[in-house]
């Protein structure tokens, strides 16, 4: 196997750290402006995640997936807003229009396939941002979106010197949609996604209905991004369009394959890496020496979407399978080498 | 009477912009079988340079000009194209799900280096004066900017017609959207097509690039967003690989988007979906396109 | 003197192997008929003689090498083509399909034997291939191959899905062609590959397990054991 036999033990450790940092002494972890970046990240490196099984384990290259996540974001804040539901009954009541959405959706999408599927669910996707700046009934607050009603939360949501909770909010997100992932992928119907990716016919064949293998599979990443959804809603504070926007998804294609694809841990390192490297490099061009580089060259890499533009068309030309692909690569060479 | 005249032929007009970015879309899915992300690239490219061409004769341009401009756009933009076919698409040969998102990677370092240079702030295109003048058609007042989108949207529908139809490399395109392998089998080598279409297609999108600009009253890095968008779906409802598809597609969207909005503010976007989900649930092959073996 | 000589011809299909080493050869100015049941990999060998599917081993055309060539050179080196499906272009007229397939420009002669071979082409050359009959479809599928100067015809299966008089008339023209060329043809129909054939290739499993001459067909019991059928037609 190319698993190292000490990554279980070492993965349960780490996380234990990282769920710990906000209590121990004085690290980055301990401040809350860092807590606030890593808890953004980690439900970037989720979201990457629930695209992973569309995209990688089911190969569906779908690019309306923004659509479910901004469904978490947007009915969890106007029914909390409008006072419907106590908060976490908003957060499970926008998981399920969100899996009721995508069965509709895909139900209609996964009549095509391939290229094709990649347009129809862009073109969905796009028809949900269109929907959230018009501000239909005065609900989704047209292009500003809507802040959360701070009152109507509980108080450890908010405040500064509260931002571990939504660190800690962030964290296990992440870890119950990388279980929930493991389970899906692990299980018999996680086989079928891989075998649907792998060879379609084989599985017609077996006499398995392949629509609904698929469906499945979108509903569940749908599901889980509602959730994420959810607590990016607590941790930005407000619902906005940008939430709904394409670019969501294609940030999440880009976390997916500079990580690598059908590795569960690639895509969560990749979403991770992807939003704090977003962030930093915004902060790294206000540096003053970075003013002394001339405007034709600094203008492009003072934008995120340059630098990783560039690294992700060099993974995807050179470099398939993306970080997890090499790094599996290093092992195989090792072993190989080992056993010779 | 002349309202429904004038939101019709505004939405022609709109409808003859989705027309100039689908049918390079178009061309390229049915013969290459990709999805190009970068054609928003190809159309921003052609807006700047028809821009820069424009701003070189001051505040007014006059018609000639403006003729230059876009045919200049137009040709950088398939110049660009062509690069980019070249560079990177031709490499992946066959692997279309990483040719998409190759092209995924181009639109986001063009959006990137053209923000970087100019900024994202729109800049105002420097438009004849005569664009400003009303038309009049059946008692309703047309602003002249429309009759320029229409009249552009028809010469270049013509022109690829004409194209497809007497040239052997219109021959090769048409045969190689239906069966590609068949056509390397007759010894023809199909990449040859692949890149005329790509300047083809980088060609139309700079020249819309450019009328884009002046619809939206300047150029930014931003302005191929929705049209990219839209151009997707006239090619999903037209039919992948077939031009008069698009362009029925392009004009019937355009128009029942404007009603749309007419009659109810802001559900134009709204029922263009609706009519998407609908044409893929009875004809997923799309209007003019055909079920591929 | 062999046109074609096949050499341990490997192919795999989305990681299923389908060919474990072809041999065979192909003489030249011969008919050679490529047999086998259903499913052994008799349109594979062409297509991967073709270079449409990627293989790996020898095939050689007159001392060619062609593995690894592009397949619009090995069409160019004067390897022709009427495939399975007759795969003609639908959306184009009868004259653009063939005026596609000519590779030279002044190729009048060769138009013109066409069409006193098939004048029925003359006569639609306007209209869509597409709404053309199956036997007109395979006329256009080997008018198309017969267009340029070739070194070797292959055809698979031309009179598959055709009724019994097309069958005939395909046959006639078959044969016509076979007087100048090398040919490899694939075909379910005895009667017609012993009309034409002077050699036949029986394979099984993607594999070769007879090279030898048309006469065994006259045998049942041989017919019955390579090819599992009870002789004469399908």
């Amino acid at each position: 196997m190319l698993r190292w036999k000490y990554s279980r033990p070492l993965l349960v450790l780490f996380v234990s750290l990282l769920a710990l940092a906000p209590l121990l002494g004085s690290n980055p972890l301990s401040q809350p402006g860092f807590q606030q970046t890593m808890a953004v990240a980690f439900i970037w490196g989720g979201l990457a995640l629930t695209y992973d099984l569309l995209f990688g384990f089911t190969g569906l290259l779908s690019f309306g997936h923004a659509l479910y996540f901004a469904t978490g974001v947007y009915v969890t804040c106007i029914l909390i807003n409008h006072e419907v539901v106590v908060w976490w009954l908003a957060a499970l009541i926008s998981i399920a229009v969100s899996a009721i959405l995508a069965l509709l959706v895909g139900a209609a999408s996964l009549r095509t396939t391939g290229i094709t599927f990649a347009m129809v669910t862009l073109a969905f996707g796009e028809a949900g941002h269109v929907i959230l700046q018009r501000n239909f009934f005065n609900l989704t607050g047209g292009e500003n979106g809507i802040a959360l009603n701070a009152d109507l939360i509980p108080e450890f949501w908010i405040s500064v010197a509260n931002t571990k909770f939504i660190y800690w909010a962030a964290l296990a997100a992440l870890i119950f949609t990388y279980v929930v992932i493991w389970w899906v992928t692990e299980s018999s119907a996680g086989r079928v996604f891989a075998a649907l990716r792998d060879n379609e016919l084989r599985v017609q064949v077996l006499g398995l209905n392949t629509q609904r293998f698929k469906l499945l599979s979108f509903v569940i990443s749908a599901a889980l991004a509602a959730l994420l959804g959810a607590v990016m809603l607590i941790a930005a504070g407000s619902a906005a369009p940008r939430f709904a926007d394409a670019g969501v998804t294609i940030s999440l294609l880009l976390m997916v394959v500079l990580g690598g694809a059908v590795t569960r841990w690639g895509a969560v390192i990749g979403g991770i890496f992807y939003s704090v490297a977003t962030t930093r490099m915004q902060d790294l061009t206000q540096q003053d020496a970075f003013k002394t580089i001339p405007k034709w060259i600094g203008g492009p890499i003072a934008e995120p979407a340059f630098v990783l533009g560039l690294l992700f068309i060099f993974v995807v030309m050179f470099a398939p399978g993306g970080l997890s692909g090499a790094y599996y690569r290093l092992r195989l060479r090792a072993i190989t080498k080992k056993s010779q | 009477m002349d309202t429904f005249i004038l939101i019709g032929i505004t939405g022609i007009g709109l409808g003859a912009l989705y027309f100039l970015i689908a049918s390079g879309l178009s061309l390229i899915y049915g013969l290459m079988g990709v999805l190009n992300f970068a054609h928003g690239s190809f159309l921003t490219v052609g807006a700047f340079v028809g821009f820069w061409i424009a701003s070189k004769t001051g505040f007014e341009t006059s018609m000639p000009e403006f003729i230059l401009a876009m045919i200049v756009g137009g040709l950088a933009a398939g110049l660009f194209a062509l690069l980019i076919e070249q560079l990177l698409i031709t490499r992946l040969y066959d692997r279309h799900i990483d040719q998409a998102l190759v092209t995924v990677g181009v639109a986001l370092v063009v959006g990137a280096v053209l923000g970087g240079w100019f900024g994202n702030d729109l800049r105002m295109f420097p438009a004849p004066m005569w664009f400003l003048t009303a038309i009049d058609i059946g008692g309703a007042k047309i602003p002249a900017d429309r009759v320029v989108y229409i009249a552009t949207a028809v010469l270049l529908l013509v022109g690829n017609w004409a194209l497809l139809k007497f040239t052997r490399i219109g021959l090769i395109i048409r045969a190689g959207v239906e069966n590609r392998n068949m056509v390397n089998a007759l010894g023809i080598n199909v990449r040859r097509a692949f890149s005329t279409v790509f300047f083809l297609g980088g060609f139309a999108a700079g020249v819309g690039g450019v009328l884009v600009s002046v619809y939206s009253n300047g150029v930014s890095p931003l302005i191929a967003g929705t049209y990219l968008i839209y151009g997707f779906i006239v090619v999903v409802i037209g039919g992948m690989g077939s031009v008069p598809g698009s362009f029925l597609a392009a004009m019937m969207i355009g128009v029942i988007r404007q009603f749309a909005n007419y009659y109810a503010t802001g559900l134009g976007d709204f029922v263009v979906v609706i009519l998407l989900a609908v044409v893929l649930l009875i004809r997923p092959q799309g209007l003019l396109g055909k079920v591929r073996a | 003197m062999n046109a074609l000589v096949i050499r341990d011809l490997h192919v795999k299909i989305n990681e299923s192997h389908i060919l474990h080493g072809v041999n065979f050869d192909v003489p030249s100015h011969k008919v050679t008929a490529l047999l086998g049941r259903n499913g052994v990999g008799k349109s594979t060998t062409l297509k991967g003689i073709l270079g449409l599917y990627s293989s790996t081993g020898s095939v050689q055309l007159n001392g060619q090498e062609l593995i690894g060539m592009p397949t619009y050179k090995i069409a160019q080196s004067g390897v022709a083509y009427v495939p399975e499906d007759r795969e003609i272009f639908s959306t184009l007229s009868v004259r653009e399909n063939l005026a596609l397939a000519s590779r030279s420009k002044t190729n009048n002669a060769a138009f013109e034997s066409i069409y006193e071979l098939f004048p029925e082409l003359k006569t639609r050359a306007i209209q869509l291939a597409g709404s053309l009959s199956g036997g007109q479809q395979q006329m256009v599928a080997i008018a198309r191959a017969m267009l340029n100067t070739n070194e070797i015809l292959l055809v698979d299966e031309p009179t598959k899905g055709l009724a019994p008089k097309l069958v005939t008339e395909v046959a006639d023209a078959l044969a016509k062609v076979a007087e100048a060329t090398t040919m490899l043809l694939v075909e379910q129909n005895l009667a017609l590959v012993k009309r034409i054939a002077h050699h036949v290739v029986v394979m099984d499993q993607g594999r070769v397990i007879f090279q030898g001459e048309p006469e065994n067909l006259d045998d049942p019991s041989w017919v019955h054991q390579m090819l599992g059928v009870s002789g004469g037609h399908k």
